[in-house]
């Protein structure tokens, strides 16, 4: 009984340290964040922007589908009509006020999907930490100009 | 009596009256149709063919269009086969064929009969691979509508709207086929007081609202379903609110009240809700200038300040001026504030105590509504007496035409000017102002004088109408009624009704929107609530009871005594601009001790003020309103500034009252509604839940009798008869729809509607005077002066000169100076 019990844990501690010489060789997974970028996936959802036409006009029409589809109340939308002379986006309307809440975000990417000009987009940038409340909410400047653009539009 | 016929639609049988539509006999069994170009209030044209379904005929089954075929006995429908399926199908389609797809930019989106039917009836795919027709998109067909003519699918409604209830077909189909597009004739634009109703009729997006553009999303707004305070119908709307913020007003269905149909006043003229001028915190005059201050210290100031001046003067030396503007709640708390706490009966209104009213209004409003759906003979005839509701009561008016239209009403008007609904026949009287006793004492001579006289003239042509009507209606108004000659007119107005045969009835229309109230809230200096005479013993002890105090018995001053005399010592004005009006008051205000002024924006009189209190709108605060058929109908609170300091008026009395030792049991707008209902035994169980989202009416029989004022002096010579070489004109004046007034103004998009600052002539004097349209001059009478532009209009009778009430920066008060009647001079600046 003691003789199997033994060798049973020798066997034990033999398969572990089979584990850890597999991974001697090998490079760590640990990534030095911030100091080292990491890698994301093409269809990760980080924090939000809002997407421009090459003319330089803003999609975003102002139509308040996101501000609908959005489940936690997190977009504030004020449309507005465009001055005929100097439009900010192609057609009558355009959002005067959009404002994300990203405290209340669940990044759940509801507002892309019901976006019908694809000006919403969850971008890369996840690292949102701030000092204040109030800079959880983003502006639509903010949102305009992200730091990180975000170049692939899902396809779903 | 209508008989009942039954048919079959999808194997149920229903029982409908004879000639109800299939599409309606269709709603009543509970099974839908789609339509576009149906509507129940409009008459059936058919041309949307969404609404086709399958009726079994003696040649087989055939596809009819069910909004333009009336029901048959034994009549075999059904709406549910696949035929009916592939028909909407293929018309939904093909009605989508040139429709954009604008919907995120289509303030319809949401909301939309168009959308709603293609997700329940369409296709779901379009095989149109062409491009889209395109034509004009949101262009202005007025100052407050806008047109997208791609959106249109050509059903009508707008047209048939403006024919059918305005009379006025401002809109037309042009081009032919697949070109054909709604628009405006000769870019003339839609001018119709209740043109707005044709975007609440538009089946999509192609009419809109141009105040409201992109400020609302159907999901996401809030409805309160409240009534319209801009005139004294009271129209049901329902406000559309959204972060604290009111965003559009859309007409509310009362059969009672407006049909569903509302005026573009009220409709778009609601700026000042959210305007950024809002008083919001007290103010008290401190070293010559307003400054904000805590409720506490502008009441103890108040309460100090009017004590003070009542020790040392007396109480009749303190008045108050509500205002038909504000709620019932407001008026009643106003009323007893001074009757108990001050203990004065100076409490007066405009059109108050200066006009001889009648303390019931119009029978009611439903009795001029049914002739639109039949001849009824409730009203055959309706004499109008110096009303004009074009510009006074547009939903009144809109109901008067449908009532000559449809019903078969014949209209007599007299009025100072020939006002627009004198373009159906029917005699017009004429009067100058100060002239109306003259023109009634002729009048009842001719209707009491022998039967039939060969005279054609338009007042025997009125006397004859009169006599042979059986159910007529005369309705006067405040601008008749004014002044000194004001009981004449009235007692006049009675012995014609009486005169003119049994089922005449005589009303008065006020022109306020709680102007019924605030009279049934005792803000008359003569009567307390309910319209009980002051002499009334058996009222005052009652209301001695409930108030727990006693009342003085001898009248107070009027609106126009407060202002003109030299006594009073301290004021109190709620929702009144009576600076604005005349500039003897204007100086008479600044020589007051003490000058409370409670309203929504610091206005003319409110700069004159020691303490301003800032005050809740209809809006934003829970009340009733009576309007001119004695309906007492509730607005609630819809919106609130949270930055806001404001408060309803009631509760500001209450917290004054407080500070100067009575107390009264008043926590929420509903308790003052609740005594109004004890203390006004007409008003009795009219609690805020009784009256439900349609308002109640009271009982007219249960008013006090008008008292006589002992026999008519008709000899009385009018005012004005004798000419004056040096004012060659009568100065005629009158409220306009759109005018200057705080409340309209404030709403950028309708400037350009706005009456202009003129004095109009007729062309007659116009050509006398050398005057062309345009040229500018000064109008002068003996109080004063105005510069103004000159308007010709076949309108206005020659020898006067009509100036509108509170036009934008040109008071005629300047020329009036509080008196009713005028001469003026008109020469080039």
């Amino acid at each position: 009984m003691e003789l199997g019990d033994f060798l049973k844990g020798a066997t034990e501690i033999g398969k572990a340290m089979g584990v850890t010489l597999k991974h001697l060789g090998k490079k760590p997974v640990t990534v030095e964040f911030p100091h080292e970028d990491i890698p994301i996936y093409p269809r990760f959802r980080g924090r939000h922007e809002l997407r421009r036409y090459a003319n330089g006009l803003e999609r975003c029409i102002g139509c308040c589908l996101c501000e609908a589809a959005c489940p936690t109340e997190a977009i504030y939308v004020e449309a507005a009509e465009n001055d005929p002379d100097s439009p900010l986006s192609p057609g009558e309307r355009h959002a005067k006020v959009y404002e994300l809440n990203l405290l209340r975000c669940v990044f759940c990417g509801d507002c892309e999907e019901a976006c019908p000009t694809e000006a919403i987009v969850l971008g890369h940038d996840f690292a949102m930490a701030n000092y204040e409340r109030k800079d959880f909410v983003l502006t639509k400047e903010e949102l305009l100009n992200p730091g990180m653009p975000k170049v692939i539009i899902r396809p779903e | 009596m209508t008989d009942n016929v039954t048919l079959t639609i999808n194997e149920k049988e229903v029982s409908v009256p004879a000639r109800t539509l299939l599409v309606d006999a269709a709603r009543m069994a509970g099974i839908e149709i789609p339509v576009f170009c149906s509507h129940p209030k409009l008459d059936p044209v058919g041309c949307c063919r969404m609404c086709l379904v399958e009726v079994d005929g003696p040649r087989g089954t055939a596809m009819m269009a069910s909004c333009t075929m009336p029901v048959g006995d034994g009549m075999v429908v059904r709406t549910n086969t696949e035929q009916v399926q592939t028909v909407q199908e293929a018309n939904l389609a093909f009605i989508l064929l040139n429709h954009p797809l604008d919907c995120p930019i289509c303030d319809k989106g949401g909301e939309c009969p168009l959308q709603d039917q293609t997700m329940r009836f369409g296709p779901g795919i379009s095989q149109l691979i062409e491009p889209k027709r395109l034509a004009k998109k949101h262009y202005d067909i007025s100052d407050t509508i806008v047109l997208d003519q791609e959106r249109c699918v050509l059903c009508w409604r707008c047209i048939r709207y403006l024919e059918e209830w305005e009379d006025k077909p401002q809109l037309g189909l042009f081009e032919r086929g697949n070109e054909t597009i709604v628009d405006i004739q000769d870019g003339r634009p839609v001018d119709a007081k209740t043109g707005g109703n044709i975007i609440d009729l538009c089946p999509v997006g192609a009419l809109t609202n141009r105040v409201s553009r992109f400020a609302y999303r159907p999901w996401e707004i809030e409805r309160t379903p409240s009534v319209c305070m801009h005139c004294s119908v009271g129209c049901n709307v329902r406000l559309d609110s959204r972060t604290h913020q009111l965003r559009r007003i859309v007409g509310r269905e009362n059969m009672q009240v407006n049909d569903q149909w509302i005026c573009d006043k009220g409709r778009f003229a609601h700026a000042w809700v959210n305007d950024e001028n809002r008083l919001a915190a007290p103010l008290l005059r401190k070293n010559g200038k307003l400054t904000p201050v805590q409720w506490n210290e502008a009441l103890a100031y108040i309460a100090d300040r009017i004590t003070g001046i009542k020790e040392k003067y007396g109480a009749d030396s303190i008045g108050a001026i509500g205002s038909g503007k504000i709620s019932n709640e407001s008026n009643y708390a106003l009323q007893r504030f001074m009757r108990t706490v001050v203990g004065t009966n100076n409490i007066d209104h405009r059109d108050g105590g200066e006009v001889a009213a009648l303390p019931t209004g119009l029978p009611a409003l439903a009795e001029l509504m049914k002739p639109q759906y039949g001849p009824d003979p409730q009203v055959d005839t309706v004499l109008l007496f110096g009303v004009d509701p074009s510009e006074e009561l547009p939903i009144l008016d809109l109901h008067l035409k449908r009532g000559i239209l449809r019903g078969g009403v014949k209209l007599i008007i007299a009025h100072a000017r020939k006002i627009e609904l004198t373009r159906y026949d029917g005699p017009y009287l004429a009067y100058l102002p100060g002239g109306e006793s003259l023109l009634l004492d002729r009048l009842i001579q001719a209707v009491q004088g022998p039967g039939m006289s060969e005279d054609e003239s338009s007042i025997q042509t009125a006397a004859k109408l009169l006599k042979e009507s059986e159910n007529a209606l005369i309705v006067y108004g405040p601008m008749a009624a004014r002044g000194d000659d004001g009981p004449s007119v009235r007692d006049g107005l009675e012995q014609l009704a009486q005169a003119a045969g049994e089922g005449t009835r005589l009303a008065y229309a006020g022109l306020d929107g709680n102007a019924q109230g605030c009279r049934d809230m005792g803000v008359l200096p003569d009567r307390l609530p309910g319209q009980f005479p002051l002499e009334d013993a058996s009222a005052r002890t009652r209301l001695e009871g409930l108030w727990g105090c006693s009342i003085s018995s001898s009248p107070g001053y009027t609106y126009k005594q407060m202002l003109d005399s030299q006594e009073m010592r301290a004021l109190f004005v709620n929702g009144a601009n009576p600076a604005a009006e005349s500039p003897d008051w204007s100086a008479s205000l600044e020589e007051l001790e003490l000058l409370v002024v409670t309203d929504l924006l610091p206005t003319e009189t409110a700069q004159k003020a020691n303490v301003v209190l800032p005050a809740l709108g209809w809006a934003e605060s829970d009340g009733t309103y009576t309007n001119l058929e004695r309906r007492v109908q509730r607005a609630p609170k819809a919106v609130s500034d949270p930055k806001s300091r404001a408060a309803p008026d009631w509760m500001m009395l209450t917290h004054l009252a407080k500070q100067m030792g009575a107390s009264w049991p008043f926590s929420d707008a509903r308790s003052v509604t609740a005594e109004i209902a004890r203390a006004v035994p007409a008003y009795a169980g009219l609690t805020w839940e009784a009256l439900g989202d349609q308002g109640l009416q009271w009982d007219a029989g249960s008013a006090p009798a008008t008292e006589s004022s002992g026999g008519r002096t008709s000899e009385r010579m009018p005012e004005l008869a004798a000419d004056n070489a040096e004012f060659p004109l009568n100065l005629v004046t009158g409220t306009v729809l759109y005018d200057g007034g705080t409340l309209f103004s404030l709403t950028d998009q309708m400037h350009g509607m706005a009456h202009g600052a003129t004095v109009t002539l007729n062309p007659v004097d116009a050509a006398e005077f050398g005057l062309d349209p345009g040229s500018a001059v000064t109008v002068q009478s003996e109080q004063g002066q105005l510069d103004l532009t000159v308007g010709i209009d076949v309108q206005v009778q020659t020898g006067t000169a009509w100036i509108p009430e509170s036009l934008p920066g040109a008071p005629v008060g300047a020329l009036l100076n509080g008196s009713y009647i005028q001469r003026v001079k008109v020469e080039k600046r």
